[in-house]
């Protein structure tokens, strides 16, 4: 039996965490747990699910302090550090129950920048006629935001996913415009704000890297900088 | 402000200014690493002992070391008044409340380096 | 927008910077940095103020550092160094890597900051005790 500790919440209601001791096996995760937590004990439960295979970022969450995502997440993993599991949501998002946070700024603040959803990839043995692309691997789960100690606190912060979508369509423009984009990530809520805790990075569930993809469009930045002193450009990188 | 808000408006127009924030601290923090060395060996470590009022009134007569000094101060207080500032903006404020700050911790910035340049000229001009 | 945050903001805020659950090496250096950032200012508003005694007279000035040279005082001094150290350290750091020099090696490049660090403070140590 594991100990599980569940953060609630519901509007005018204190927060307040639940307790339950519930059985698992060698292979069950977190959110098998939360179902039976809904099915058995409380239907009043919330929290998000989809595919239940890491591929669509949906249940997304703390757990154990760290962001993970819960079908992907072994409980008897968990049980090698910790004799207990406490699930809270993700930080730095407005909470709507539960485990349910708002997730549409967040989607808003990526269409802005333009989720580019194509990417160069490595396959192994001779490469396909025009190089091999797959589907961009950031689902977009919130992870990272979460994890980011500044996009906690400031809500006008870029954030690492959306700066790190800012970085691949300037790595791969495939013909897009990406001098607005570098405006954007050089703005006073840009990537300069970042401090350069690498906490998203490392919860990343697919490694996209938005730690690293801050610091290469900050050398992109500072390098267009610096040509636009000797060159008395305008702020935007035109000269 | 607060969480109510959630994340701020999205759109090129609202992020059509530079910040030099981080630059520049990087910068006075890299100045500091040689400025700093040299103010701790000749300030602590150039005596047997921490200098006294004599000692220190005729080291800062010397024109450069004056000049490293005063040097010194302003980078320091521009590195300390910046990480302030930084601090302050992660707590998200709105864009007037960020003007404040800035113009606040400029201010404080201003007045820490001619206190001290004041009270050196004092020093050095008895 | 219907959501929000049930907690505090300061709640908030504490728990964004300074909760150590969960933490990997990057998020504790940047809550060292911060805490050491504010400590060097505090400091630096303490010593600035303290050196006005050069201002009263030859006199309160040789007083003021005759107190400065106890061996308790030196003491913080080290201490101090130590936080001095950490912050330079790691501030240089992240200026490489902030500007995209070895982003992919931060932890290797903290770890060497670190042993650079500690020999420092082991030479600043032994000058601070042994020379004064």
């Amino acid at each position: 039996m594991i100990e599980m500790r569940v953060f609630r919440w519901k509007r005018d209601q204190e927060p307040r965490y639940d307790h339950f001791l519930l059985p698992y096996g060698p292979r069950t995760t977190v959110l098998d747990l939360l179902e039976v937590i809904r099915v058995d004990h409380d239907p009043g439960l919330v929290y998000r699910h989809s595919c239940h295979h890491g591929a669509c970022g949906t249940c997304a969450m703390r757990i154990n302090g760290v962001e993970r995502l819960a079908c992907l997440t072994c409980v008897a993993d968990l049980l090698k550090e910790e004799s207990r599991v406490i699930v809270e949501p993700l930080n730095g998002f407005p909470l709507l129950g539960d485990l349910v946070v708002e997730m549409t700024p967040f989607n808003e603040r990526l269409a802005a920048v333009g989720l580019p959803p194509l990417r160069r990839c490595e396959l192994p043995g001779e490469p396909p006629e025009g190089g091999a692309v797959q589907l961009e691997d950031c689902i977009e789960c919130g992870a990272c935001v979460s994890a980011c100690p500044v996009a906690v606190t400031d809500h006008h912060y870029l954030g690492p996913a959306a700066l790190n979508a800012i970085w691949r369509a300037v790595e791969e423009p495939r013909g897009l415009d990406v001098e607005p984009l570098l405006d954007m990530a050089d703005g006073e809520h840009g990537c300069w704000r970042c401090h350069a805790v690498f906490e998203c990075s490392e919860v990343c569930p697919n490694q996209t890297g938005p730690a690293e993809a801050i610091m290469r469009l900050r050398q992109r930045l500072f390098i267009r900088r610096l040509r636009q002193l000797l060159r008395g450009g305008d702020g935007h990188g035109r000269a | 402000m607060g969480m109510d808000e959630g994340m701020g408006g999205t759109g090129p127009g609202r992020y059509a200014r530079t910040d030099w924030g981080w630059l520049l601290q990087a910068a006075t923090g890299l100045g500091l690493v040689v400025l700093g060395t040299v103010h701790l060996i000749t300030q602590h470590f150039t005596a047997r002992k921490l200098l006294d009022y004599a000692e220190v009134t005729a080291w800062l007569r010397q024109p450069w070391v004056l000049v490293v000094e005063i040097l010194f101060l302003g980078t320091v207080v521009a590195h300390a008044v910046l990480g302030v500032r930084s601090i302050l903006l992660d707590l998200g404020p709105s864009p007037a409340a960020e003007q404040r700050v800035t113009r606040l911790t400029l201010i404080a910035g201003v007045a820490l380096v001619v206190y001290g340049v004041g009270l050196t000229a004092l020093v050095v001009m008895r | 927008m219907v959501g929000r945050d049930p907690r505090p903001r300061w709640l908030q805020v504490g728990r964004a910077w300074l909760y150590p659950r969960g933490r990997r090496l990057g998020g504790w250096a940047f809550i060292l940095n911060r805490l050491s950032g504010l400590v060097l200012t505090a400091y630096l508003l303490l010593h600035l103020t303290l050196l006005s005694t050069l201002a009263w007279s030859p006199a309160a000035y040789d007083w003021f550092i005759e107190l400065m040279s106890s061996r308790l005082v030196l003491l913080f001094d080290l201490a101090l160094a130590a936080v001095l150290i950490y912050h330079g350290l790691n501030g240089i750091r992240l200026t490489l890597v902030g500007l995209g020099v070895g982003v992919t090696r931060h932890k290797e490049i903290f770890w060497a900051a670190m042993l650079v660090g500690l020999l420092l403070l082991g030479y600043g140590g032994y000058r601070l005790w042994g020379g004064m």
